[in-house]
């Protein structure tokens, strides 16, 4: 075990899989020579040069296409948008190529690529550069999507999604980069994609949560237990394909859930891990499932307007009081 | 203290309201242990309430025709006129899912400009599905459970507490796979309508029973006694095992004896219909008139898959698809309908008796009895109603009538013409008993 | 000379430069001591590009910026004081602190907004001179975007479309030679990006961004152009970043040789030269005394503004579903 930052388990996970595999290469915006506006690719253009590290222009819409084109004509890139709020500008690609060939071509290709981009609020970013787009991605057949809170997840699901035959959306939060925990040792250190962790065991209610919001919902437990409550959180970390067995298995204990994303609350992911709930666990259930999540509404600037708006651990507990009542 | 009378189970769970269609006593009535109190409307159905026990009708608290919640106390029934308190009749207007609620308080409330129609939802059984699963799994019926919960809903800790305080609520225990033991006694015989006049009797269908008459039976009980039997395993009827088509004509015939009617105009419907021809054909002189809703027993042709779903189905929706089956125009069967459908059958030990009737009588998907003979030896005057768009049966059955018997076959009709097409089969029926 | 400024417009355009590098840099100290909240894109060394472009326009032109808009902001007539407050998210600010120094806005002196998104503004302009021309309006609309956005999609897209319809948009390139931290020869395979304009049939010009006079003469004459209804222009103005991406950057690829050239060539003291020989050394010197003593009463009265409060069903929240 080596104890690292977020940002620094990415690197190591980029560096591996770029060493293991020399169809490996990474471009995006300012992720060469400055190694990435948050570090993860520090570094990697000194090692593997510029032609498999590489600066491009701003151009997500192409970037993204063209990712899913060198993903079927033999390399494995890994792009970086540099803020999740410019998904939509992927969305294109992702929607009606990426998602689409490996169907209807009927498993003639591949896409082995993975899209790393970051999102979440709470550093005064504004309203374009502090969302949540999870939803956006999740929705789209064909595509996973993975949310790791934590340095080991983020180094073990970096490396599956590098190696998976199929897109991988890799979303990362602003706010993680610079948490520190212990990382497994050793280039084969993987972890799967589409299984969720119990990281707080409890027996009265049972949290979902991905990212950042797993800090809040650890938070949440923690002031929860101070009213004798055991609440029990869940780290999807996968958010599609999702880990039903996790799911159903915390419910069927804990009868509550609630369920938490960074995201917009109409339509958004918390809505479909509801639904999901509803139809898989109906008769487990003791309460209406409590869905935490952003107001549907622009991210505000100023500070007390923005922390306002942000899911926290005291909503999160707030909402598992109310459906414990 | 008077026995406050509600709806209870009849109106199901699933049932938030429902309507007073008809009072069949007034205050002051004396009334025997099931004799028939009123008639109520769930969604499209028509269900009857009887009374628990003898008594007298001390008071009434729903007008005809108002919508009131399904827990609500309708009427009361006591030692004497005068006997008018009961359990429970202190309790509040509103925010309680008690079923002691007076229906004239609660419309009283619910005429308020305040809180219009919380009275209404408010009565409905609130609990949450697990709770529902453990109620039913320990046979705690819910109305017996108070919701500790600030939202109202009754909670698992709710039935754990309930189970361990009140004993379980009688009757309700779970029903084991398997056959019941055969319950003995009568068919039940649903008595209503006016006193005079000649009697109808009405044979309902496989896995339906005597409230499936509803609306047609209320519109003869303004110029006739109406008889409703349920047959073995449906409705109120004891469940026991029938051994053939034979026996199940036993069991009606004695029926129908009992009741020592004379002149009855008889209607049945689908296997009701078998059922009513074989009556007539046994009984011509006690017959004076027969029709025939789309009659089993003309031919082999039966939809298999039918009888085995729609008497299996263990849930609402299931139930609604095969309902779906019986009707051409779909939108009949819409969630209200359902429900209240599936209230009268939600007993497992109804579903698996009519099962194995089913397997019994429909052997290999095929009607194995015959009575395109007994049709031709009729001499009363006939008719037969069947839509062309049947599912169930095929119509072309009719085809093998003899030249006096008269045939309806409605387009766009499928196996239900007197739901489907109400007031074309009311006339229809009225004009053949007029005629006689 | 054809659409050369004013004397007076040469003094108004020298104390807004003023006002906005004094903005810039009392926002840089603030950000070192941690008083500031997010990234703070500065535009020191490119006052002249927002500042006079502006001044060549219209109060009922509109004008669209970017990420890096605090010389726009000035330029097109906002207050300094309404400035400093929505940087600081205070209820007194342009938009109540909801915006933020990248997404502020303020439809009456027609500055349709900072925008974060890159390329954005490209586009945005772009409608807004469709509306203009449907509506047979002499009015124009402007948008100052970096090399960066020149790499976008959109910017090519909506050029286009410019140029098709000859819509009364000027397009201003703001070259400071960076998009973030990656060179403009990293991400275009030409040097002068107003070469591109043929492209779009329409005129590309340079201009010396740091010449506050020459951007002035290029976007009025543009101006009066797209008025006439001969269409949109482009116009690179080549200038420099002196002052890092934003108040987040680690820097260590901006080298002090590139930068000493671009820093004795500063805006400011190029226009103060010129001006002082109109109106002498005392004039100019007393308009920056003015505009110093305008921006630190303005974030003097500011900080002491009030927070907002969170409410969700505020008007412009209406649309949100969430009660
Ligand atoms: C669509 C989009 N992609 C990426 C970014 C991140 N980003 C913000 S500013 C910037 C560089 C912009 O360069 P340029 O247009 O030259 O403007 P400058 O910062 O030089 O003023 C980038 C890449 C963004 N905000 N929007
Ligand atoms: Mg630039």
């Amino acid at each position: 075990m080596t104890v690292m930052r977020y940002a620094e388990a990415l690197n190591a996970a980029l560096r591996e899989e770029m060493q293991r595999d020399p169809s490996v290469f990474l471009f995006g915006e300012d992720i060469g020579r400055y190694g990435g506006v948050f570090k993860v690719s520090k570094g990697l253009r000194d090692e593997f040069g510029d032609a498999r590290v590489r600066d491009t222009p701003i151009s997500e819409q192409a970037l993204t296409a063209m990712a899913v084109t060198a993903a079927m004509s033999g390399t494995r890139p890994v792009l970086e948008i540099m803020y999740a709020d410019f998904l939509p500008l992927s969305l294109d690609a992702l929607i009606n190529q990426a998602s689409v060939f490996t169907y209807l071509w009927e498993g003639q290709v591949d896409i082995p690529f993975v899209l790393r981009t970051q999102g979440g609020g709470g550093v005064g970013t504004g309203a374009q550069h502090a969302k949540s787009l999870d939803a956006m991605v999740c929705h789209i057949p064909g595509i996973k999507v993975v949310a790791p809170a934590t340095p080991a997840d983020a180094k073990g699901l970096l490396k599956s999604a590098i190696r998976d035959r199929q897109p991988v959306v890799f979303l990362e939060h602003k706010l993680l980069y610079n948490t520190r925990g212990e990382v497994p040792d050793g280039d084969e250190v993987l972890v799967p994609i589409g299984k969720a962790k119990t990281v707080v065991e409890g027996k009265h209610v049972s949290i979902f949560a991905s990212s950042k919001m797993v800090i809040e919902a650890e938070n949440a437990a923690k002031l929860l237990a101070k009213d004798g409550i055991e609440a029990e959180v869940i780290d999807l970390r996968t958010l599609r394909p999702l880990d039903l067995d996790a799911i159903r298995g915390s419910i069927a204990k804990t009868n509550h859930a609630v369920v938490v994303n960074e995201g917009w609350t109409f339509c958004g992911y918390a809505s479909e891990l509801s639904a999901t709930i509803m139809e898989h666990c109906f008769d487990d259930l003791d309460a209406p499932v409590a869905r935490v999540a952003m107001p549907d509404m622009a991210i505000p600037y100023s500070e007390p307007l923005e922390m306002a708006v942000l899911p926290n651990a005291v909503k999160i507990a707030a909402a598992a009081k109310k459906a414990l009542a | 203290m008077a026995t406050p009378i509600t709806a209870g189970a009849v109106a199901g769970e699933y049932m938030e309201t429902l309507v007073i269609v008809e009072w069949r006593v007034g205050i002051g009535d004396a009334v025997a242990e099931g004799d028939v109190l009123l008639t109520i409307e769930t969604a499209k159905a028509a269900v009857d309430i009887e009374a628990p026990s003898a008594g007298v009708v001390s008071a009434i608290f729903a007008e005809v025709d108002s919508e009131v919640p399904a827990a609500a106390v309708l009427c009361l029934i006591g030692n004497d006129i005068a006997d008018v308190d009961y359990d429970g009749g202190e309790a509040p207007v509103t925010g309680s899912s008690s079923s002691s609620t007076p229906a004239t308080a609660v419309m009283a409330a619910e005429r308020a400009a305040e809180a219009p129609r919380a009275a209404v939802s408010s009565a409905r059984i609130v609990a949450s599905p697990a709770a529902r699963r453990a109620a039913s799994a320990a046979g705690i019926d819910l109305r017996v459970v108070r919701a500790s919960s600030p939202s109202g809903r009754i909670k698992l800790r709710d039935i754990a507490g309930a189970s361990q305080s009140a004993p379980a609520f009688a009757g309700s225990a779970p029903v084991s796979a398997g056959l019941p033991v055969d319950e003995n006694g009568p068919l039940k015989v649903h008595r209503s309508g006016a006193t005079g006049g000649a009697p109808v009797f009405l044979i309902h269908g496989f896995a339906s029973d005597s409230l499936s008459w509803y609306p047609l039976d209320r519109q003869l009980a303004k110029s006739h006694p109406v008889y409703r039997v349920d047959l073995p395993n449906h409705g109120a009827s004891p469940k026991r095992q029938v051994s053939g088509f034979a026996d199940l004509v036993r069991e009606v015939r004695d029926a129908f004896d009992a009741l020592d009617l004379d002149g009855a105009h008889v209607i049945g419907h689908s296997l009701g219909g078998a059922l009513a021809l074989a009556l007539a054909d046994t009984r011509p002189r006690k017959v004076a008139s027969l029709t025939l809703l789309a009659p089993g027993g003309l031919g082999p042709k039966v939809n298999g898959d039918f009888i085995s779903g729609i008497a299996r189905a263990s849930r609402p929706e299931s139930l609604a698809a095969w309902l779906k089956v019986m009707v051409r125009d779909q939108t009949l069967v819409d969630l209200p309908f359902v429900k209240a459908a599936f209230a009268a059958r939600a007993s497992a030990a109804l579903r698996a008796a009519q099962s194995h009737m089913g397997e019994t009588l429909f052997a290999d998907g095929t009607q194995s009895f015959d009575l395109v003979a007994a049709l031709h030896r009729l001499d009363c005057p006939t008719r037969i109603i069947w839509g062309r768009k049947d599912r169930v049966l095929d119509w072309r059955d009719a085809l093998q009538a003899p030249g006096h018997v008269g045939l309806h076959l409605l387009p766009d009709v499928g196996h239900v013409p007197h739901l489907e097409a109400p007031d074309l089969s009311l006339g229809i029926i009225s004009a053949l008993i007029k005629s006689i | 000379m054809i659409n050369a400024p004013s004397t007076d417009e040469l003094k108004d355009i020298h104390h807004k430069m003023v006002v906005t590098r004094e903005l810039e840099e009392v926002l840089g100290t603030y950000a070192k001591e941690g008083k500031t909240r997010g990234p703070i894109h500065r535009c020191d060394g490119q006052e002249a590009v927002g500042v006079a472009a502006c001044a060549a326009l219209r109060a009922d032109d509109y004008v669209c910026t970017t990420h890096r808009g605090h010389h726009v902001y000035v330029g097109k007539g906002l207050t300094t004081r309404g400035i400093v407050a929505e940087i600081f998210g205070r209820e007194t600010g342009y938009c109540k602190g909801r915006g933020g120094h990248m997404l502020l806005g303020d439809v009456k002196t027609g500055m349709l907004g900072g925008n974060a998104i890159v390329g954005a503004g490209i586009p945005a302009a772009t409608g807004m001179a469709l509306s203009m021309q449907i509506l047979k309006q002499d009015r124009v609309s402007m948008v100052v975007f970096g090399d960066g956005a020149a790499q976008t999609g959109i910017c090519h897209e909506a050029m286009n479309m410019a140029g098709l319809w000859k819509l009364p948009v000027i397009f201003v390139l703001e070259n400071n030679q960076y998009g973030l931290t990656v060179r403009q020869e990293v991400q275009s395979p030409v040097e002068d990006l107003s070469i591109r304009a043929a492209g779009y049939a329409m005129p590309g010009e340079i201009v010396d961004g740091n010449d506050a006079e020459a951007v002035y003469r290029a976007v009025a004459a543009a101006a009066e152009r797209a008025r006439r209804g001969d269409g949109p222009t482009l116009i690179e103005a080549k200038t420099y970043r002196v002052k890092g991406f934003s108040t987040s950057d680690m820097g260590g690829y901006q080298s002090e040789e590139e930068m000493a050239p671009w820093l004795d060539r500063d805006p400011i003291k190029l226009s103060a030269e010129k001006l002082s020989a109109l109106v002498g050394a005392d004039t100019v010197a007393a308009i920056e005394a003015a505009a110093r003593a305008e921006v630190a009463q303005a974030f003097e009265v500011a900080l002491s503004d009030p927070f907002p409060t969170f409410e969700i069903h505020a008007p412009s929240a209406a649309y949100s579903e969430t009660k």
